[in-house]
């Protein structure tokens, strides 16, 4: 078992994939670093496209609970949430 | 007559084959504005409570209001009011194209409908003669939407069934160009008047009391919009499936008949994966409009046609465990020729799908696995064999077959593709909007789930408080008629570009949710000058001001004269609900039980000035005015 990270689609689109799994990760800081660590040399595009995303835990928001200190476990889905607007 | 308003309503019997031109009602389109609004008080005010909505004596209202017939960006859409024959309340629903402009040219504001034709009729409306001829129909009868419109004369303007709503499909639309009003089968009542469809010319222009500051500032609202990360970009690019991943980020996509909030493979029906694999182009947008929202694809022996919008994908994919775009696009297409509600439909075929798998309903259809959809789409909207069933869509199947657990829908409404489950306040808004479990009569989803300045949506604050704004606001939107999707601009680009765990952004998002109710709700009551670009069109327009506090009057006015219809009709309180299965299934790991409404729903009452049984007091009626 492991984290699952839901990526945007843009970032799904970098790294061929729309979802990775992370081993040992035990807070959403981890699951970030071990994120941007898989874009390699893409690194800096990992940065643009996480800079106007919210993160979430099994679909409810890192900041309404510790931030990046929130505790994560494997079974998990860390998503990156992008504002959006449909109907 | 008030600016704006061409000043007539057209009336035509179809028994009788009379019509009549009557003047517009000048005091109900000051209290009313237009649209849903002056439609519903004609409903109110013209029918006994009780009547069969698939009966001669439930009318067919088609209302249009003074920013129709204006080049302001949003502006072409018309609403349809009646009895709703899929909830027995106040039925309506909202459609771009290009109708309402063919009204507002032929110089009718309302068009009503009344009694029922013997044979299948075509109304052809030459507003300049005043003329009203009725054609034989019968070639027309049993042809898909895309059909008829194609065989109508072209210098008209079309509103049309099809066959879903021939036979009744209790969830039928009434479609223009490719665009649809969906929901609460306002298609069925027009078959049941065996009204295939309505053509309307004229040439006359839209009178305004200050067309210059009309025309600057509509060029100035363009450029906003251009620039703006919604209006201009992401709905422009990715259409309304642009939401997709964001409602399966936050774990309220439907799915599996709302078993699931998250489906691993989104990425697949997302809007963007269709900009990157499947557009064609964006024809298929409201006339007018540089939003350009619509999104054509290809569907394979159909050619370039109108693709699905969010509440399509999620319902016809990830709910249905469907993967494949090109599978929901297909059947997008089928649900529009027959002329029928995709969100009902999906819902429909996913409560099928689980009592199929609890071994309540013998039937081949199956999660995640398209075999026989497509075949069932027109069996539907023929009332062939299941399809029969399947007609009278989720509150009928489950009174035959059992499942109320798991029947997703309020007040005989399916539910829209937002879990309340993850969305307190759109939970609340499901519960107590008038024509039932609808999104957009309010969309408070967009301040606390999915848009760029989001309060927590799993406490109660404000969850009381942003429905009640929120309904009303979209109560007066659909009175002008303006698209509900305007309303996405209100949150300005700067905010859209704050990265969400920067300190002004948590600070913001702080300050709001810590706003207490009354004053979020004094606030937007005031009634000053025209802030947003509807307020001021509508005061150039008319040459009345509207402000904020002006539209949440109207918008409270028209909600509490649904409400009162409903109340008439035999819904009470107990209609005010979610289904159980989001009530009582929690789906999140901290939950655990579902949606808190019943800590939500007497705050909400009060805030409504209702009484604790849901009733509008008489001091509330008498406040907004609302005659009953
Ligand atoms: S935003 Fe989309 S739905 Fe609304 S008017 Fe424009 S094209 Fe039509």
């Amino acid at each position: 078992m492991a984290v699952v990270v839901q990526l945007t689609y843009e970032m799904g689109k970098t790294l061929g994939a729309p979802r990775i799994e992370i081993e040992g990760a035990r807070t959403v800081a981890d699951v970030l670093r071990a994120t941007r660590e898989r874009f390699g040399a893409e690194a800096a595009r990992f940065d643009q496209l996480a800079r106007v995303t919210a993160v979430a835990v099994n679909g409810v928001l890192a900041s309404y609970k510790r931030g990046q200190k929130t505790a994560v476990a494997d079974g998990d889905t860390v998503a990156f949430v992008k504002a959006a607007a449909g109907g | 007559m008030i600016k704006g308003y061409a000043g007539r309503v057209l009336e035509v019997d179809l028994e009788s084959r009379r019509f009549a031109f009557q003047p517009l009602d000048e005091e109900t389109a000051r209290l009313y504005v237009g649209g849903k609004g002056y439609g519903t008080r004609l409903l109110y005010d013209r029918t006994e409570a009780g009547i069969d909505p698939l009966g001669p004596e439930n009318p067919l209202i088609f209302a249009t209001g003074p920013l129709n017939g204006s080049v302001a960006p949003q502006s072409n859409r018309f609403a349809v009011i009646c009895k709703s024959p899929l909830t027995g309340g106040i039925g309506n629903a909202t459609c771009g194209g290009s109708f309402a402009l063919g009204l507002k040219k032929a110089g009718i504001d309302i068009l009503v409908i009344t009694r029922r034709a013997e044979r299948p009729v075509r109304l052809e409306i030459d507003g300049d003669r005043d003329a009203v001829e009725f054609v034989d129909a019968g070639d027309l009868w049993g042809k898909g939407t895309y059909a008829t419109q194609e065989l109508l004369p072209k210098r008209f303007y079309h509103a049309v069934i099809g066959p879903a709503g021939e036979n009744l499909v209790l969830y039928a639309g009434i479609v223009s160009n490719e665009r649809i009003a969906g929901r609460t089968g306002v298609g069925a009542v027009m078959g049941s008047k065996r009204l295939k469809a309505v053509s309307v010319k004229g040439s006359r222009k839209l009178e305004m009391d200050d067309p210059e500051a009309f025309k600057k500032y509509t060029k100035h609202v363009r450029e906003l919009f251009a620039d703006h990360p919604v209006l201009g970009s992401s709905m422009k690019r990715f259409g309304t499936g642009g939401i997709v991943n964001t409602t399966n980020a936050r774990n309220i996509l439907p799915t599996r008949n709302f078993q699931k909030g998250h489906f691993a493979d989104a990425m697949q029906i997302s809007g963007e994966w269709t900009e990157d694999h499947e557009l064609k182009g964006v024809k298929t947008s409201c006339i007018h409009c540089p939003v350009t929202c619509g999104r054509d694809v290809e569907v394979p022996g159909h050619g370039v046609v109108k693709g699905p919008e969010y509440e399509t994908l999620a319902l016809m994919g990830s709910n249905l465990e469907i993967a494949d775009i090109k599978k929901v696009n297909e059947w997008n297409f089928h649900a529009d020729d027959q002329g029928m509600d995709s969100i009902s439909l999906g819902a429909v075929l996913s409560f099928a799908m689980e009592l199929g798998e609890r071994g309540m309903l013998a039937t081949k259809l199956h999660f995640g696995d398209p075999a026989g959809i497509t075949e069932l789409i027109q069996d539907i909207g023929h009332r062939r064999g299941l399809g029969a069933d399947l007609a009278d869509g989720v509150k009928r199947m489950a009174e035959k077959y059992g499942g109320h657990a798991f029947a997703m829908h309020v007040k005989g409404l399916e539910l829209s593709a937002y879990d309340p489950r993850g969305s307190y306040a759109q939970g609340v808004e499901y519960a107590t909007t008038n024509r039932g479990g609808c999104h957009v009569q309010g969309a408070s989803m967009y301040l606390e789930s999915v848009g760029p300045l989001t309060i927590n949506p799993q406490n109660l604050r404000l969850k009381a408080d942003i429905p009640v704004v929120q309904q009303n606001l979209a109560c007066a939107i659909n009175s002008m008629v303006l698209c509900i999707f305007t309303t996405y601009g209100m949150i300005p680009k700067a905010v859209h570009e704050m990265d969400p765990d920067s300190f002004l952004h948590r600070s913001l998002r702080f300050a709001l949710e810590h706003t207490p109710g009354a004053l979020l709700r004094g606030a937007m009551s005031v009634k000053g000058k025209p802030m947003m670009w509807f307020e001021k069109w509508l005061t150039y327009i008319t040459g009345t001001t509207f402000s904020s506090g002006h539209l949440q009057e109207i918008g409270a006015r028209i909600f509490n004269l649904e409400r009162m219809y409903n109340l008439r009709e035999g819904l009470t309180a107990k209609d005010d609900t979610l289904p159980p299965r989001m009530l009582h299934e929690p789906i999140f790991p901290d939950q655990t039980s579902g949606h808190p409404l019943d800590q939500l729903l007497p705050r909400y009452y009060r805030n409504r000035g209702w009484d604790a049984d849901g009733v509008p007091t008489r001091r509330t009626l008498e406040r907004l005015q609302v005659r009953v």
